[in-house]
């Protein structure tokens, strides 16, 4: 029970810093919505039908974004010493990992489905298609693939934290470790938003989840079981 | 030196290495309940090191610590409960209110008083006509009255106190001095410290780090103060 209400607490602690200071989502919602109008302009969405590409554009925009706000996760625990705070308290350093994880999870998926519109506007040729026929495997999709770049993403930022090139690290050691994530992501949103997909797309899109399950279920448990030896302990 | 089993803190062929750097050589000691250590030294002499790995902040390459009947490396959440630290940090988030920062401490401590302890401390502090505030608007020495009340949020028994006096005003020394004074006869303290008159005035056993080895140990009572000073500067000048 003390668990829980630590992971809460925790968790809660993160949203208000948000709210109060904005500084992941305003700096991530900034970023994605200017990948979009780049790639408008890049790829002439105007003339080309881009929605054999929408599934790769889209992950593309998503992970660089992602990286950016989870770079900055723990400015607010770096600020004043804070995560010694946190360390020095008694809470099992799987339930700071779970907490930090929800909460990098929470604000990266609220930009993602407040970029989704946007970029279903620019690059898709029929947007109302994903939202009446495909949406919940569109939105299982991404929370599935969120899931997996918060996991890796809080894990490998938490190395990060006592670093000098912090921002390089995510990318260099994340992405490698997020490659499973990103490939059928981009599957199954692409087929989703209706681009072509090789083999049975039906097929293809179950696959894909089925590998994003075992994928967030076997990280996740690994990573929380090695938080401690992360954090020195 | 020999290990007393029955103390509040118990040091023991305690070892550090940073990489290759020995940081802390073979540190032992131990400190009865109730004890006042003040641990002096020239600057990376291992002494913010000391009190990070007895705080369970860092651990040892080397070497038992036992704090409170709990050996670190065995259970250190368990530790962790009866320890509190002021350290050069306050430790507070700067975007969470006097109030909110205490409260998100005691949590995670599961204190059961919450609200009473907070406004408590916030009153032993002096701060709660700022309770609301941000604590990114508080002054250097408000903020480190506000960390004084977090550490003090889960009433440890220990306190590990790194450099608490550095950057306070006049007043703040008096409101540290008054809480020390307030809870000194039921709690274990492990004070860091460059000023030697006021860390000889609180401790009642003083230590001498010097690359980082204890080359003085002593009760202050058997303490001859001239001679300790002078100890201690040729320690600073590393003329030891």
């Amino acid at each position: 029970m003390l668990a829980l209400r630590q992971l809460w607490v925790i968790l809660k602690k993160d949203i208000l810093l948000e709210l109060r200071t904005k500084e992941m989502i305003v700096s991530m919602l900034l970023f994605v919505m200017l990948t979009m109008v780049v790639f408008n302009y890049a790829f002439n969405a105007e003339k080309n039908d881009l929605t054999s590409f929408g599934g790769g554009l889209l992950w593309l925009a998503f992970i660089f974004t992602a990286f950016l706000g989870l770079n900055r996760s723990f400015v607010h625990e770096k600020d004043e010493g804070c995560f010694d705070g946190l360390l020095l308290s008694p809470v099992d350093r799987s339930i700071i990992f779970i907490a930090k994880m929800l909460g990098n999870l929470i604000f990266i998926s609220v930009v993602e489905f407040a970029a989704v519109p946007f970029f279903t506007i620019f690059f898709i040729r029929y947007p109302y298609y994903i939202y009446w026929s495909r949406l919940a495997p569109f939105v299982l999709g991404l929370i599935l693939g969120n899931i997996g770049i918060a996991g890796v993403g809080t894990f490998v930022a938490t190395l990060a934290i006592n670093t000098k090139r912090r921002d390089l690290l995510l990318p260099i050691i994340g992405l490698p470790l997020l490659m499973p994530v990103l490939a059928p992501s981009v599957i199954i949103s692409g087929a989703m938003m209706g681009g072509n997909v090789a083999g049975n797309t039906a097929e293809m899109v179950s696959a894909s989840m089925k590998i994003l399950v075992a994928y967030d279920i076997v990280f996740f448990a690994a990573m929380a079981l090695i938080y401690d030896a992360v954090l020195g302990e | 030196m020999t290990v007393d089993l029955k103390a509040e803190i118990e040091v023991a062929k305690l070892n550090k290495y940073f990489g290759r750097r020995h940081v802390l050589k073979n540190i032992e000691f131990s400190l009865a309940k109730g004890g006042f250590l003040s641990i002096f030294g020239p600057n990376g002499a291992g002494k913010t090191t000391l009190v990070k790995i007895l705080s369970t902040l860092e651990k040892p390459t080397e070497g038992t610590v036992r704090i409170a009947d709990v050996v670190l490396g065995d259970d250190p959440a368990k530790a962790r409960k009866k320890i509190g630290l002021i350290s050069h940090s306050p430790l507070v988030y700067l975007d969470l209110s006097a109030y909110e920062n205490l409260e998100f401490y005691g949590t995670l401590y599961g204190v059961a008083d919450l609200k009473e302890r907070a406004e408590y401390l916030l009153e032993r502090v002096e701060l709660s006509h700022r309770r609301y505030d941000l604590a990114r608007t508080f002054s250097k020495g408000m903020m480190q009255r506000l960390a004084i009340a977090r550490a003090l949020m889960h009433r440890p028994s220990i306190l590990f106190l790194d450099e608490p006096y550095s950057g306070l005003d006049p007043h703040a020394v008096d409101i540290l001095d008054g809480l020390i004074d307030s809870i000194r006869s039921d709690h274990t303290f492990v004070m860091v410290s460059h000023n030697l008159d006021k860390g000889l005035e609180l401790c009642d056993t003083a230590m001498i780090i010097e690359d980082g080895r204890v080359i003085f140990f002593q009760p202050k009572r058997e303490i001859d103060v001239d001679a300790f000073k002078d100890t201690y500067r040729r320690a600073v000048r590393g003329d030891l």
